[in-house]
């Protein structure tokens, strides 16, 4: 059964009140049924299906409901033929066209971007230098909440042009910190003692393996790298927790980190004199001892 | 010790201290570690029993970081094209403490575990898996286990492929598995089906190797989620 079928059972309306009033009613019990029939599949699909392919389905229920109102019911009733919009819809698609580039732009970006699926809602990405979570994909933008809670809007065009990093996508995800210890410490001590920590923190992944090395000799301190593997999901916990963790057990086991230090070295020796604390310069330049009774 | 407890009791598991103590109708539920209260809690308007026994070993530190467990061999093992060979692994073992009502529903409070815990990715970094990792030696024979850390997997491996295969590791769906003990052990029957190089699967078998082995509660039945499959998918290499 077509269209044009449907519409012979459908009766044109002629007067122009009762058309807007017909077209209100029958929007108004569209957009029921189509929220009615989206609710209770979000019900029924809720664990069944993950939470972007169901928001991508019930939309596509949802407002497949109202076109099918507006072609099946809408029309007839306006005594519009659906023949008649393939060629009133070529020149308004012109027009509209060009009017609505950035729309359109936009619109076909957020298709390509359902079907290519670089972001999920829920994903933490990096989309123009806006980072965040992803918090809803539309039709014509991406929405996103920063680490700081704000709200933002991205139009697709730009989040499908511009490179998009998805911190989540894989599964586990690398740190690094480079701990500084003095030149008169035993880095290889402090390596064993880092790789004992990491080994029992239960997030640092056993595979791929960390690694803890010497990777320069500083100006000021021996530079150890420490490259630490976590699940995605436990990556920032971890890496907020093991630094200072490191750094009190190195000084437990008499391991300073290094501070910017410089030892001068003089070619003859200096002509210096041992100052009694309790003395101190007075205007003379002559040293004497603010304590003592001069009389 | 792995066992069903009528409130008020306590339970001393090495340095751990489990209590439950009537107030009311309500119970509260202590654990202990090293003298330092590790968790609390009441349990409203209840009067139901406390199950106390071993779990699927992939629930903490949190639940829900995987469901799987990757036992690591030590050595690897070599088994020939169309053999089958039993070897035994151990396993970590984590405890848990469930409450039952009368309608003999068990609903898991507390989980703790005296083994070592440590995760590993197995596969690629956007396909793979994570998983609970340990270490394990290959025995021969029956292992003998502290029971309150380490259970042993009875394996039994089938080389269906037409090479000779060299296994490293194996890894186990914990939808799957199916826990017994007795008084002095914990144990589990798997099985690994060698496909080919790069693919294996791994299953348990609802057997106990004796009669004298009761069948833990099991969390990942007693969540009643929707599971697509039991079986562990080895198509990251052996």
């Amino acid at each position: 059964m077509n269209n044009s079928t449907i519409s012979q059972y459908i009766p044109q309306v002629f007067d122009p009140f009762l058309q807007v009033i017909t077209v209100i009613v029958i929007l108004f019990f569209a957009i029921v049924i189509g929220k009615g029939i989206a609710l209770y599949l979000k019900r029924a699909l809720n664990t069944k299906i993950d939470k972007e392919h169901l928001d991508i389905l019930l939309r596509v229920v949802y407002y497949g409901i109202i076109i099918i109102a507006i072609i099946g019911f809408i029309f007839p009733v306006l005594g519009i033929r659906t023949s008649n919009l393939l060629v009133a819809g070529g020149v308004v698609g012109i027009v509209v066209g060009f009017a609505s580039q950035s729309i359109m732009g936009n619109f076909i970006s957020g298709v390509f971007l359902m079907i290519e699926r670089p972001i999920k809602i829920g994903d933490q990405v990096n989309i123009d230098n806006k980072l965040g979570y992803v918090e809803d994909i539309k039709i014509v933008s991406t929405i996103i909440r920063t680490y700081d809670g704000l709200y933002v809007r991205l139009p697709n065009e730009t989040v499908f042009t511009t490179s998009i990093t998805n911190y989540v996508t894989n599964l586990a995800r690398r740190f690094e910190y480079v701990v500084g210890i003095r030149y008169n410490d035993d880095a290889d001590e402090a390596i064993k003692i880092i790789e004992d920590l990491i080994d029992l923190e239960p997030y640092a992944l056993a595979h791929p393996s960390p690694s803890v090395f010497v990777d320069n000799l500083g100006d000021n301190a021996v530079n150890i790298s420490v490259r630490i593997w976590a699940p995605v999901t436990e990556w920032y916990g971890l890496r907020t927790k093991m630094l200072w963790i490191i750094k009190k057990t190195l000084e437990e086991n008499g391991i300073e980190i290094a501070f910017p230090q410089r030892t001068v070295w003089f070619a003859s020796d200096l002509n210096t004199r041992n100052i009694d604390t309790n003395y101190v310069e007075n205007e003379m330049g002559n040293y004497i001892n603010p304590g003592m009774d001069e009389t | 010790m792995f066992n069903i407890y009528n409130p008020p009791f306590t339970v001393e598991l090495e340095d751990t201290v489990i209590t439950v103590e009537k107030q009311g109708g309500n119970l509260i539920y202590r654990r202990m570690s090293e003298g330092e209260e590790e968790t609390e809690l009441v349990l409203l308007n209840n009067d139901g029993n406390i199950l106390i026994n071993p779990i699927e070993p992939v629930n903490l530190p949190k639940k829900h970081n995987t469901s799987f467990l990757l036992i690591d061999f030590k050595h690897p093992v070599l088994i020939r094209p169309g053999d089958r060979k039993k070897i035994y692994l151990s396993f970590p073992v984590e405890i848990g403490v469930f409450v039952s009502d009368k309608a003999g529903n068990h609903e898991v409070i507390d989980i703790f575990t005296f083994s070592r815990v440590k995760f590993t990715l197995y596969g690629s970094h956007d396909r793979g898996l994570i998983c609970r990792y340990w270490e394990s030696d290959i025995f021969t024979d029956i292992p003998k286990t502290n029971i309150l850390k380490e259970g042993y997997i009875e394996l039994e491996i089938i080389n269906d492929s037409n090479h000779l295969m060299e296994v490293t590791k194996v890894v186990f769906n914990a939808y799957g598995m199916k826990i017994y003990h007795g008084n002095k052990r914990i144990v589990m029957n798997a099985s690994m089906r060698i496909i080919n190089k790069l693919l294996a699967e791994t299953d348990f078998s609802t057997n106990p190797t004796t009669s004298r082995f009761r069948r833990s509660m099991e969390l990942y039945t007693s969540r009643k989620l929707i599971i697509s499959g039991t079986k562990g998918i080895m198509e990251f290499g052996l």
